[in-house]
């Protein structure tokens, strides 16, 4: 599920790959809070979840982005 | 009169004559067309256009700052940073709430606005990218600009239709005449060759039908013109006061003389036949500039290949003028620019002045017998001591810029 996110974040914000790690946070990948509406919209297309711009920046690491989406994923 | 002189310090240029000032130059000076068929308007009745060759913004912009913004201010930050650079002004060292950035645009990121109309209607509202509203308001090329920049004096979008460009540059010259700002960086900007606006205009019958022949299409003041042909890009022009531009011992590339504006007050899109309202124009230029008619050396005109504009545009130059100004429409080559034009001809402008050369008219093979002005068909060396370039919008707003050579 993380190499997943980290090519859809990499491809959708023109990101380098090596710079998305887990422990990396929205902050650090220079994501503003239109990058996080926008990532909230690729999540439910792809994966056909839910999950606010809110959640997204108060989650802020990508690796608990990728926890939320294996929640949300496992109780639809 | 004008208060102060106002000095051209940088010059920078993307059309579909080239990347750069000096490419453009070239291609524009070897009256070579730029019309091609254009794959984006396939099924569209005119599908002819001048784009923009070889302009990728993502090595050009960086592909991050790329995907933040529609092609039209793709463009202005393209051309402003060759400006910039020009005028040997470092935006890290200078006073940018003394900077000002005035940019004239007619439709904003139109293309952006379609797509995004593609999701709503194709998927659902909810899908819709929330960099809609950023990347395609008008204003945003000259917000973009001021963030790049660091620029905090006045910022601002000017809108009249295809004579936004020129508009915006009289603007910046008064803003800097009224001392509300140090420098200006100034011009015009478009990307609008989209399938939409396109089967606008030619619903409307404005664009050359000669789909079968591109190079062809745009033929300023030719007496087989049919209309104009689409193009896009974006001119910056660094300004400042002369006595500024002394001071920090830049080159001035030419001066900002006058600045006329006027509306026709008569149609929505057809030129007042009579061409009172660009008449009003060119003498407010003029005088602005403390010039008389038999000063003006050259003319860069408005020029867009269609019946009406140009038998209109050479009548009241002939009658301010007589025969004296050589005039070209760099739109032979370059296409009609739109809310870029006067932007993209102003540069043009600087650049005939320092050259002492006056550019061809591209597809002027026959002069049209009711245009009874000197118009150049071949790059045409002369002395130009003062200029003018002409803008005439849709809304029949029309703009003028008188220019001297420094």
């Amino acid at each position: 599920m993380f190499e997943q996110l980290k090519e859809i974040m990499a491809t959708k914000f023109q990101l380098a790959p090596a710079d998305i790690q887990p422990e990396s946070t929205l902050k650090d990948l220079e994501l503003d809070s239109l990058d996080v509406v926008e990532l909230s919209l690729v999540l439910e297309k792809e994966f056909d979840i839910k999950i606010t711009d809110d959640e997204l920046a108060e989650a802020q690491q990508v690796g608990r982005i990728v926890e939320l989406i294996q929640s949300r994923s496992a109780t639809v | 009169m004008a208060a102060d002189l106002i000095a051209v310090t940088g010059l920078g240029l993307v059309s579909p004559a080239g990347i750069g000032a000096p490419a453009n130059w070239e291609r524009v000076c070897a009256g070579e067309p730029t019309a091609e068929r254009d794959p984006l308007l396939a099924g569209n009745p005119v599908d002819i256009s001048c784009r923009v060759p070889d302009f990728h913004p993502a090595e050009l912009l960086g592909a991050r700052r790329a995907r933040r913004f529609d092609r039209f201010t793709q463009l202005a930050l393209v051309a402003a940073r060759e400006a910039v650079v020009d005028a040997r002004l470092d935006p890290g060292a200078w006073d940018g709430a003394r900077v000002a950035v005035v940019f004239g645009c007619t439709q904003g990121g139109v293309a952006t606005l379609e797509e995004q109309h593609r999701v709503l209607v194709d998927e659902a509202p909810t899908r819709v990218s929330p960099h809609l509203l950023p990347m395609e308001l008008s204003n945003m090329v000259a917000g973009a600009l001021s963030i790049e920049l660091g620029a905090g004096g006045p910022s601002m979008a000017v809108a009249t239709a295809c004579a936004s460009g020129t508009s915006a540059i009289g603007v910046a010259r008064d803003l800097l005449a009224l001392g509300r700002c140090d420098i200006a960086i100034t011009g015009g900007s478009e990307a609008m060759i989209t399938p939409l606006v396109m089967a606008g205009f030619a619903q409307m019958g404005a664009l050359s039908s000669r789909t079968d022949d591109p190079k062809g299409a745009s033929r300023p003041f030719d007496v087989d013109r049919d209309g104009f042909v689409a193009g896009e890009g974006a001119g910056v022009l660094v300004l400042e006061r002369s006595s500024d531009a002394r001071a920090r011992r830049a080159r001035t590339r030419a001066l900002v003389a006058g600045f006329g504006a006027s509306a026709d007050a008569h149609h929505v899109t057809a030129p007042d036949p009579d061409g009172r309202g660009c008449e009003r124009a060119i003498r407010a230029a003029l005088a602005d500039a403390g010039a008389a008619p038999d000063e003006v050396d050259h003319v860069n005109a408005h020029g867009t290949s269609t019946p009406l504009n140009d038998v209109t545009e050479a009548r009241v130059l002939r009658r301010v003028f007589g025969e004296r100004p050589l005039v070209t429409s760099t739109k032979g080559v370059t296409g009609h620019c739109l809310g870029a034009a006067g932007a993209v001809e102003a540069v043009l402008t600087v650049l005939a002045i320092e050259h002492g050369l006056v550019p061809p008219t591209a597809n002027l093979v026959q002069l049209d017998p009711k245009i009874e002005v000197d118009v150049a068909v071949e790059p045409v060396p002369r002395r130009i001591d003062l200029a003018l370039s002409n803008s005439f919008g849709f809304g029949g707003q029309n703009a003028v810029l008188a220019v001297r050579a420094a």
